[in-house]
């Protein structure tokens, strides 16, 4: 990761008139410094709704899973929404981090860091829901293929529910490596500024006694690549397990053989809407204007236009094949005539909107180059994924084969709490985060300062080095 | 002598200043230094009980205070101190025993375990039906909350004898001064107790017994009185019959007790008879929803159909009306006419001069069908009696007043004060009802599981009641307290027996009669029929109807019938099968009435649905805010409301459900005129298990076929009327359930089980569904988890409507078949692609969408649907921890221990049947039904585990009894019989349209059944291959 040589007709990834020592400075300043009015009015916010969403969790874990809105026809409803929301969030990160790397794009080096935590925070957050969505959540363990004294009970190996529970683990596992691994020589930058010892000492520890020695950057280099490339088949894998939850199963609208690509795309999508919702915030709290550039918003709006390109195809497909099947079965699946008339209409319809049409203005330059538009972009997709799985799992539930057995959901104070609950400690964890952590990754941002640095740029032109 | 012998048990005993010795004395063998630790100040003081000790010290004393606070939950399991001998713990003993509650009468086998009965069950060894209700009843046995428990005066609890004494001085108070007291019970057809009130009578003359039937059919048994001389209700034998003609009479139903069983006889496609049945009525009732034709007629429209069609099929010219069904009527009568005596006529209007036309109708056909040698004693009820009763008690004629098992201060307007005025008013009663807390003396009669006693049902049976469990609380019989009163010393069990030796036994066993729980004897059938003036009686019958724009149709629901067993949660919570409605009673209103009076059921967003309020009078009587059910097929102008709901005294809180509709009942007659009606504001919570109504174009779930299609040998059922689903496979058309991914276990060994439904059989009556709760321990759940759909039924019976399409739409579902015929020049293999084109132009979305809407007189379709344990169960593979297999016999297994609750198999399983435990259902204040009291759960099965909170349940084909069965034989050292495998609800079914076998039996019935022309899957396209096959509904609507 030298400094190549890169054109000045290229717009720099780094602003500003920056050395080496103002990155560090930079990085380093929210940790060293006081949290300001807004961080504390933004955590207690957030903790106050993870208080009262763990409250909704013991008050659901210690009377019945009957506090919900579910009923005998549908089965599951916000609980495996939410799961598959934010594990579709968590897709980003390993994208950014992984791919990224391998295909070499040094835009990532601003958002990587950011991006992977947020992966991480959101896997919490997913994995919370399989766990308390069970009817008796203190035997979940027994989903875990581990040696028991039940006899020759086994896990069933058959059921997709399964497969969430390693492709899941083994994502987070992951990923938490490679995000550490990042981390290191970044944590290393802070204990060496430490004053404080207790912070040094702690620092210390997180930096697993980084010392900066060249064969320290070399395993660095190496262990970044072999991560990445294993990483990367789980950008792929996780989601695509996760669609055959619903792909394996006999629900019309849920089986069917286009969900694993579809369900990936539509991760990536809401992954990359969620960090644009991140960084489009903390990049102002954090001062990160500088590196966080006009750039990086619009290269990854960018990736959102293409992600949710395939995720409209996908739709269109799905609703063509449910009438063009002519079956009656079909004719009430999440995208079909049935889903866009019925109950769920509005549903339905803030799918189309969220998903489909509001990315589009996504095309104009001017548009996805906008901070603010950008954000509000992403908050809509951040909704309209949302819908996407309520839609799939609601709306087919809710239209079964028989149709004595059609009903409807309405989510009780609980399911609502649960949700929110879980994006109180998202924010609650992420804010924590960005007082504690290097928010960007330094060490590799420095590398790229003299080839994509605006002021490195302007010197080039001044020495008129194309 | 004294002996001075020492006992040693070891030689250190024997040996002085031993060891032991020193024990024996002294506990602690080293003195404890108390007096050193305690004694000294100084070396207290100077003690070294260090912080870390003293922490121990707490630690520990905390430690041990709270362990023994702890203590493990008592379970009360009193095990036998003497076994009794003819109790085997863990074998149910079965009786024969007979059920009669006044509405309900039925020959049943009790089903004990351990001394405690447990189920009822149909003794089909005589032709025994057992509804709903009569299942039920086994759980009224334990309702500890409305049962009497204890005499009462006032009340003040009183002894048996105080109470004996004490009314014994009035009665006598009263016939010496010859003033009248009257004995009101309900119908009690039991030959013996009337023998016991006659000699009640004898000795105090001044007593006279009245019959009220809350829910009345006084008319007919006038009506009969008048042509055949006996009061009685004339006998159908509906299997003989070839055309069914009803009036508003649901015959399916509550209507004289209901005639499901010879009805579903009649009608055999596979033996190529089938009974052509028009019901004329304007309520959706059962025998209507099952009827080949249904004519909509509001009530007073009835009255002139039955009229037209007398005059029709005996050319007489009755004063009448014409109605706007009238060619529909001449149709039916030139059907009957052709039928002759294969024909019957019935009719529901409780009006002597309406049952006099039909008797007539009847007797002019000369019809088999109607039996009035062998009638039916079940209602016995005389109106005019009451009325004068009434009348009498109001005037204080009538100074004494016994009652039993009635309730007339709920169910009859004006009683609750005119009884007030008599002197001794004395309830004897099963339930603590508003009559029983009314009167001066409440005293506790026993259930029918606890008597002895006998019914004769029909004139020529006589069915025996024997207790199945030793009286639960401190009750007595009827017939032993007018013994009693009479002065009798004998108890009613001798009498019993007695009067059985002589007037009925004819010199059988008593013994075998007891064993088999009835007596059949031959009747002479010698028939006088008196002369009718039917002129007069129509010229009467058409001055009495008052034709006026809204009619009311009283009805009894499936559920509560005339409301006794209203304190029954089980019942409470069955589904009325046409509205699918729990917990409630209601307005049934028609869509166009409902258009115009502006009532609307709305889905809510949790799926459940409200109604609007009504406020109706009648005939000056107003009940306000009636729940409105906009009900299809519904006659414009007609209402319904089901008697029986609304009951308050004595009934848990939840179970206070409905409105009493027992006011507008005047003179016992279900049809009011001069109804007035308005909306009233407000939303009623309904709490319904089935919201869709229509079966959305979906028809291979149910599929139906006329009865000239089964009979027409010409056509392929698999090509025409009973298509399987087909798929393409090496590019050619074969069936579904052909291709396989995977290898088929061989189910060739052992046992493999199968349930064959006919839709055709099933009448609806939810029989099943209540024998499921019992066997299963399916729990209650309440009005509101059944609003928002969680009910907890195993087995539900799915209604759907349909109603002809309009023609746009029959050319779009047109078949290939048809299709080609109409297209002749299409080449063959053009013909698919321009079908589909054809189709698609049509537009699916558009045709599913008005298909959606029924009409407004559809066809009713019953699909009983329980777990189809498939083969290849979708819910098998998706669990992840495989609490949900296979097991060798067919069943799809739930292990509930093993199930961690993630809900998955539900959603993955195409028929919906799976249910979850939301909430702990068992020892739960918060779901307070039978199993949340000590008496209540005595009726569980011991063989079936209560389900925990968190776990999924579902029909495991009642394995229990599968095993049970497998077991015996086991034991009994042979193979299994013929037809010996059964499940709660193939034997709850009176109909035969469930049938449980074993098909690796070549001889069992199932086997020929699953292979039969009418069998099908559900959702065969699936693949799912299930172990519940399904016949298809047949009707025989093509007759005339």
């Amino acid at each position: 990761m030298s400094s190549h040589y890169e054109s000045s007709y290229r717009e720099p990834l780094v602003l500003g008139n920056k050395s080496y020592h103002d990155i560090t400075e930079d990085i380093a300043k929210p940790i060293e410094g006081k949290a300001n009015k807004n961080w504390y009015i933004a955590f207690y916010i957030s903790l106050a709704a993870m208080l009262w969403g763990f409250g909704c969790i013991f008050y659901t874990v210690g009377t019945g899973i009957g506090v919900w809105g579910l009923n005998k026809n549908i089965g599951w409803a916000w609980d495996i929404t939410n799961f598959v929301w934010w594990v579709g969030i968590g897709h980003a990160g390993t994208l950014i981090s992984a791919v990224l790397l391998l295909f070499r794009q040094k835009w990532r080096m601003a958002i990587n860091r950011s991006a992977e935590a947020m992966t991480i925070f959101a896997v919490f957050q997913a994995g919370l829901f399989p766990i308390i969505h069970m009817g008796r959540p203190w035997n979940g363990y027994w989903v875990l293929p581990i040696p028991n004294q039940f006899g020759s009970l086994w896990v069933n190996f058959n059921s997709p529910l399964l497969w969430d529970v390693f492709a899941i683990s083994t994502y987070l596992s992951v990923s938490l490596v490679f995000w550490w691994t990042g981390l290191l020589p970044d944590f290393a930058m802070i204990r060496d500024r430490a004053v404080k010892p207790f912070q040094k000492k702690i620092y210390a520890l997180l930096s697993f006694g980084w010392s900066g020695r060249a064969k320290d950057w070399q395993r660095f280099e190496e262990v970044s690549l072999v991560l990445a490339g294993l990483a990367t088949p789980l950008v792929l894998s996780v989601h695509t397990i996760v669609s055959m939850d619903f792909a394996t199963s006999i629900n019309p609208g849920w089986h069917s053989t286009i969900f694993p690509p579809y369900f990936v795309a539509g991760a990536i999508f809401s992954g990359f809407a969620m960090v644009q919702t991140l960084l489009g915030i903390m990049r102002k709290v954090t001062n990160m204007e500088e590196y966080i550039t006009r750039l990086h918003v619009e290269y990854m709006n960018i990736v959102i236009i293409l992600t949710g390109g395939i995720v409209a195809v996908a739709y269109a497909s799905e609703f063509f094949i449910a009438w063009y099947t002519g079956s009656p079965y079909e004719n009430y699946t999440y995208m079909s005539v049935g889903a866009a008339t019925g109950p769920y209409g509005w549903a339905f319809w803030s799918l189309i909107l969220f998903n489909i049409a509001i990315p589009q203005l996504l095309w104009f330059k001017k548009l996805r180059r906008s901070f603010i538009v950008s954000f509000l972009i992403s908050i809509a997709i951040n909704i309209g994924m949302w819908f996407e799985r309520f839609d799939i799992i609601a709306i087919v539930l809710s239209k079964g084969h028989l149709p004595s057995t059609w009903w409807r959901f309405e989510p009780t104070f609980v399911d609502v709490g649960i949700f929110v609950g879980t994006i109180g400690f998202f924010f609650v964890l992420f804010l924590l985060y960005a007082r504690t952590f290097p928010v960007i990754a330094q060490a590799e941002v420095k590398t790229i300062l003299k080839s994509s640095g605006e002021n490195f740029k302007k010197l080039r032109e001044e020495n008129n080095e194309h | 002598m004294a002996s001075n012998k020492k006992y040693w048990q070891s030689v250190e005993e024997l040996k002085e200043g031993s060891v032991v010795e020193t024990l024996r004395n002294n506990e602690f063998v080293e003195e404890i230094p108390t007096d050193e630790f305690l004694g000294d100040k100084e070396t207290l003081e100077t003690s070294s009980t260090s912080r870390r000790d003293f922490l121990k010290y707490v630690g520990f004393s905390t430690a041990a205070a709270s362990l023994a606070a702890c203590e493990g939950p008592v379970r009360k399991s009193i095990p036998y101190v003497v076994q009794p001998d003819n109790i085997v713990v863990g074998v149910a003993d079965w009786y024969a025993t007979t059920i009669a509650d006044g509405f309900d009468f039925a020959n049943v086998l009790v089903k004990t375990r351990e001394g405690r009965p447990i189920q009822i069950m149909p003794n089909k060894e005589i032709g025994g039906v057992t509804n709903a209700r009569t299942q039920a009843s086994v759980l009224s046995l334990y309702d500890s909350n409305l049962r009497l428990k204890e005499p009462r005066k006032g009340t003040t609890q009183i002894s048996w004898a105080d109470a004996d004494k004490e009314i014994i001085a009035e009665l006598e108070r009263l016939n010496a001064a010859n003033e009248s007291v009257v004995l009101l019970t309900g119908s009690l057809a039991s030959p013996s107790t009337d023998k016991v009130i006659a000699d009640f009578i004898a000795k105090y003359p001044n007593v006279k017994h009245v019959v009220y039937d809350a829910v009345s059919e006084s008319g007919t048994a006038d009506a009969f009185e008048a042509m055949y001389g006996t009061r009685a209700l004339p006998n159908y034998d509906f299997s003989k019959a070839e055309v069914i003609a009803s009036i508003g009479a649901d015959i399916l139903g509550d209507w004289q007790g209901g005639y499901e069983k010879s009805y579903a006889e009649g009608r055999k496609p596979e033996l190529g008879k089938m009974s052509y049945h028009v019901q004329i009525e304007s309520n959706m009732s059962l025998a209507g929803a099952n009827a080949d034709k249904r004519i909509v007629a509001k009530p007073s429209d009835q009255v002139y159909a039955l009229i037209n069609l007398y005059n029709t099929v005996t050319g007489a010219n009755m004063p009448s009306k014409a109605t706007a069904h009238d060619a529909e009527i001449k149709k039916l009568a030139t059907s009957l006419q052709k039928a002759g005596n294969k024909g019957v006529v019935v009719t529901g209007l409780n009006d002597k001069n309406a049952q006099l036309i039909a008797l007539a109708i009847n007797k002019a056909l000369n019809s088999e069908v109607i039996d009035v040698v062998n009638v039916n004693n079940t209602r016995q009820g005389n109106d005019t009696e009451v009325a004068q009763l009434l009348k009498d008690l109001s005037s204080g004629k009538v100074k004494g007043l016994v009652t039993y098992n009635v309730n007339p201060n709920y169910s009859l307007t004006g009683f609750a004060d005119a009884a007030k005025k008599a002197s001794l008013s004395v309830a004897i009663s099963t339930q603590d009802d508003a009559t029983a807390t009314a009167m001066q003396y409440a005293l506790p009669a026993p259930h029918n599981l606890e008597s002895w006693g006998d019914v004769s049902a029909s004139a020529n049976t006589y069915g025996l009641m024997q207790p199945t469990i030793s009286p639960i609380f401190n009750t007595r019989q009827i017939q032993d307290v007018l013994l009693k009163w009479s002065g009798s010393s004998v108890n009613y069990y001798d009498i019993l027996k007695e009067f059985w030796s002589t007037n009925v036994l004819n010199g059988a066993s008593w013994n075998q009669a007891l064993h088999d729980g009835f007596f059949k004897k031959e009747l002479e059938s010698v028939v006088t029929v008196n002369d009718i003036d039917i002129n007069t009686a129509a010229a009467t019958l058409v001055k009495n109807t008052t034709p006026s724009q809204y009619e009311l149709n009283l009805y009894t629901s499936t559920a509560l019938g005339d409301g006794k067993q209203a304190n029954n949660p089980w019942l409470q919570e069955l589904p009325d099968p046409i509205t699918r409605a729990s917990w409630d009673n209601y307005l049934t209103v028609s869509m166009a009435d409902a258009k115009e009076l502006g009532f609307d059921n709305p889905v809510k967003d949790n799926g459940a649905i409200d109604g609007n309020y009504a406020n109706v009078t009648v005939n000056g009587v107003t009940i306000n805010n009636i729940p409105v059910m906009v009900q299809p097929g519904q006659a414009k102008g007609s209402f319904g409301l089901a008697l029986g709901y609304g009951r308050t005294q004595g009934l848990k809180e939840e179970m206070q459900v409905g409105v009493n509709a027992y006011p507008f009942y005047a003179n016992g007659n279900s049809i009011q005129y001069n109804v007035s009606i308005e909306k009233a504001s407000g939303w009623h919570k309904f709490a319904c298990t089935q919201v869709q109504k229509t079966i959305a174009g979906r028809n291979d779930i149910l599929k139906e076929a006329t009865l000239k299609e089964v009979l027409n040998k010409k056509l392929d059922p698999k090509h025409t009327w009973n298509k399987p689903a087909m798929v393409s496979y090496d590019h050619q058309e074969v069936e579904a359930k052909t291709i396989d991914l995977w290898d088929e276990h061989n189910r060739e060994i052992g046992h493999h089980f199968n349930l064959s439904i006919d839709l055709t059989s099933c009448t609806g009556c939810g029989a099943c569904v209540v024998a499921c709760h019992a066997e299963n321990n399916v729990p209650v759940v309440g009005k509101h988890e059944v609003r928002v759909g969680r009910d907890m039924h195993w087995l539900r019976i799915d209604r759907y409507y349909s109603s002809e399409v309009n023609e746009k739409q029959v050319e779009a579902s047109m078949t290939i078949e048809e299709f080609k015929a109409q297209n002749p020049n299409i080449a063959n293999q053009e013909v698919e692609r321009k079908y589909a084109e054809k189709i698609l132009e049509l537009g699916g979305g558009d045709l599913f969408a008005a298909l959606e809407t029924s009409a407004e007189n559809p066809q009713v379709a019953f699909q009983p649907m329980m777990c189809q344990h498939c083969n290849h169960a979708p819910c098998e593979t998706v669990c992840p921890v495989a609490a949900t297999s296979h097991g060798r016999q067919g069943q799809n297994q739930m292990a509930y221990n093993r199930c961690v609750g993630t809900r998955y198999c539900a959603n993955n399983c195409p028929y919906r049947v799976r249910r979850f435990n939301w909430f702990n259902y068992s020892d739960n204040s918060e779901f307070d039904f039978n199993m949340n009291n000590d008496y209540g759960k005595m009726v569980l099965n011991p063989d079936v585990v209560v389900r925990s909170r968190g776990v999924m349940e579902k029909c495991s084909m009642c394995i229990q009894m599968t095993q049970a069965t497998i077991l015996k034989a086991k034991k009994e050292g042979r193979a299994v019989k013929k037809d010996e495998f059964k499940t709660a609800c193939s034997e709850a079914c009176s109909t035969g349209a469930m049938v449980f076998g074993d098909v690796n039996n070549t001889e069992d019935k199932v086997t020929q059944l699953k292979e039969d022309n009418r069998a099908y899957h559900v959702l065969d396209y699936i693949g799912t291959k299930p172990n519940v096959v399904y016949q298809v509904k047949v009707r025989n609507t093509n007759e005339a």
